[in-house]
């Protein structure tokens, strides 16, 4: 049996004439973890805005074992098996961890006893069921990202997409993400994209790297490649200052 | 039942009418609760199912002689209707139910101000069609001869009852989700929820109990007019839910408490109190002012309502307080 693919294919879109992504193609894999990186503005939330839903592409399309996912809403995106994380958590605040996890197992369709069951599980998993009772709103910023991840686990997706899970992370915390990255890509089975300007910890988790600039793929291919890799040095070096310091990583 | 038995024996007329209304209006902003307080979005609306359902009971219960004289348009198997109270009050809801599905799917794919104008719009069409329909509902003159059942015990009866269906829809999964998608939005769609669904089953759900409360009130008054459903009701309703706490069902239930007493002591000053030899009264129309200010200093100190989105809890739920005390593995 293959493992599942998703495949996006030449995907394009423009704001009023301005392009933020032109023919962009990837292909995540169950099972690995894939990177994106590039400089900001360089389109990567947008290409995870259109995987999952929440915006149109202009062109292109984007499929999940070979059906084509374009129009489809978020919630039936994520009921499909592609799930996604975002910047700043966007947990339910006023709930507890338990029951934002619980929410995805009611969007794939379960009553609120096998929901929970569900729920646990995961959180089990991640090593965070002693959170489970604590309200959402009133956890730290790490284990916010954890619970964020938690709740795109639940129900088994074949695919979650991170957007900067390690985003304001200590180096001690962001390798204890990637472990854990690691760990959802081996255990579970699932194809992890991950988006991240912590360029060290993509080289160190990700199978394959795909580098944006400028809403254009300007390289791609294995860690090595990357970091020998002109043209990623040069998108570095040329537009963002703060970066610079990740560039040295290269 | 703490509060009914007293009152029932010795209580005088009048205060056994303002609580029977207090019950009345607390199904009525309890229905509104389990949309608005679970959703996130005002509703100015749901007064036209309160309507809906009081002209419902009417068309049901009125004897069939007077119809003959009030409404004359009515099809025969109406005209001809005396159902008794409770299975005309139930039917009453459902009609409401059954018009807020298609109103709902509609409203539902808007956000914010603009549901809660769109929902304002309903209103202002009910009200419009109730005044002009005289065929079915004797256009702005009033229908009279509704059974006067509605009393001190089975308001409160109802009161409690929707309560529990309200506490029922929150535990749900449906009232989960649909608090979820009100925190934040693009998670909950990301978490698989389709929040136009969880809307729309909230939307019909709180208007079969305003429409329940509609036909209460029909039958607590004896008498239907579209007049009686519009403004002043929706922004009493609003003013409960929202100094009560529109995110709790305890603040739903705490406001209309608060806000009947608050309108009835107002009241008693504004008919004159006499101390000793002097007697005061207040000009009419204080309790309206009273209740403005009582929102606006609510909302100055406490802006999530006197109960904030807290409920009242009895016990620690069995479940939770297990699962405290499990030593961590």
């Amino acid at each position: 049996m293959n493992p599942p693919r998703l495949i996006a294919d030449r995907i394009a879109v423009s704001f009023a004439g301005l392009r933020a992504l032109s023919d962009v193609s990837l292909e995540l894999v169950s099972g690995a973890v894939h990177g994106l990186i590039g400089p900001n503005g360089a389109g990567k939330t947008t290409l995870v805005n259109i995987l999952t839903g929440f915006q149109a592409p202009t062109a292109g399309n984007y499929r999940l074992d070979g059906e084509r996912l374009n129009g489809l809403p978020p919630h039936k995106v994520r009921r499909g098996g592609i799930a996604r994380t975002f910047q700043g958590g966007r947990l339910f605040k006023d709930l507890t961890v338990l029951e934002n996890l619980e929410v995805a197992g009611l969007g794939l369709g379960l009553d609120r006893g096998a929901a929970e069951v569900l729920a646990e599980e995961v959180l089990e998993w991640i090593g965070i069921a002693d959170l489970a009772d604590e309200l959402a709103g009133s956890l730290p910023y790490t284990d916010e990202r954890r619970v964020g991840i938690g709740r795109a686990l639940v129900g088994r997706p074949a695919f979650i997409l991170m957007d900067e899970p390690a985003a304001g992370m200590s180096v001690h915390e962001a390798e204890a993400l990637g472990r854990l990255i690691l760990r959802i890509a081996e255990e579970r089975h699932c194809g992890v994209l991950v988006i991240e300007h912590n360029i060290g910890l993509v080289l160190d988790i990700c199978s394959h790297i795909t580098v944006l600039d400028s809403g254009e793929i300007i390289e791609a291919g294995d860690p090595e490649t990357i970091r020998r890799s002109e043209a990623v040095r040069h998108a570095y070096m040329g537009t963002q200052a703060d970066i610079v310091s990740d560039a040295a990583v290269l | 039942m703490l509060i009914v038995v007293p009152i029932d024996l010795f209580a005088s007329g009048v205060t056994t009418r303002t609580f029977t209304e207090m019950f009345v209006q607390m199904v009525l902003v309890v229905g509104l609760y389990l949309f608005v307080g679970n959703s996130g979005v005002i509703s100015f609306g749901h007064v036209g199912f309160m309507c809906i359902g009081a002209y419902a009971t009417a068309w049901l219960t009125v004897p069939p002689m007077m119809k003959q004289f009030t409404i004359k348009g009515l099809p025969e198997i109406l005209a001809q209707a005396q159902l008794p109270f409770l299975p005309s009050v139930l039917l009453a809801g459902l009609l409401a139910a059954a018009v807020a599905v298609p109103v709902g799917l509609v409203l539902m794919r808007l956000s914010g101000i603009a549901a809660s104008i769109a929902t304002f719009a309903f209103l202002a069409i009910v009200n419009n069609v109730y005044s002009n329909w005289d065929a079915w509902t004797a256009g702005t003159s009033s229908i009279v001869g509704i059974p006067t059942e509605t009393n001190i015990w089975t308001s409160w009866l109802f009161a409690s009852a929707a309560i529990l269906v309200a506490y029922a829809y929150s535990v749900s999964r449906f009232g989960l989700a649909l608090r979820s998608a009100r925190d934040e939005p693009v998670a909950a769609a990301a978490a698989g929820i389709d929040m136009v669904f969880q809307r729309t089953i909230a939307f019909v759900g709180s208007a079969f109990l305003c429409g329940v409360a509609g036909a209460l009130y029909a039958h607590f008054l004896g008498v239907v007019n579209p007049d009686a459903f519009f403004l002043s009701v929706t922004f009493t309703a609003l003013a409960m839910l929202i100094l009560g706490g529109m995110s709790s069902l305890s603040g739903a239930v705490t406001g209309v408490v608060f806000v009947t007493l608050l309108i009835s002591l107002f009241r008693t000053l504004e008919r004159g109190v006499s101390v000793g030899d002097a007697s005061f009264s207040l000009p009419a129309g204080s309790q309206e002012i009273a209740i403005g200010i009582a929102m606006i200093l609510v909302l100055i100190r406490r802006p999530a309502g006197l109960i904030g989105n807290r409920e009242f809890k009895w016990t620690r739920s069995p479940a939770k307080a297990e699962r405290r005390h499990k030593p961590a593995i």
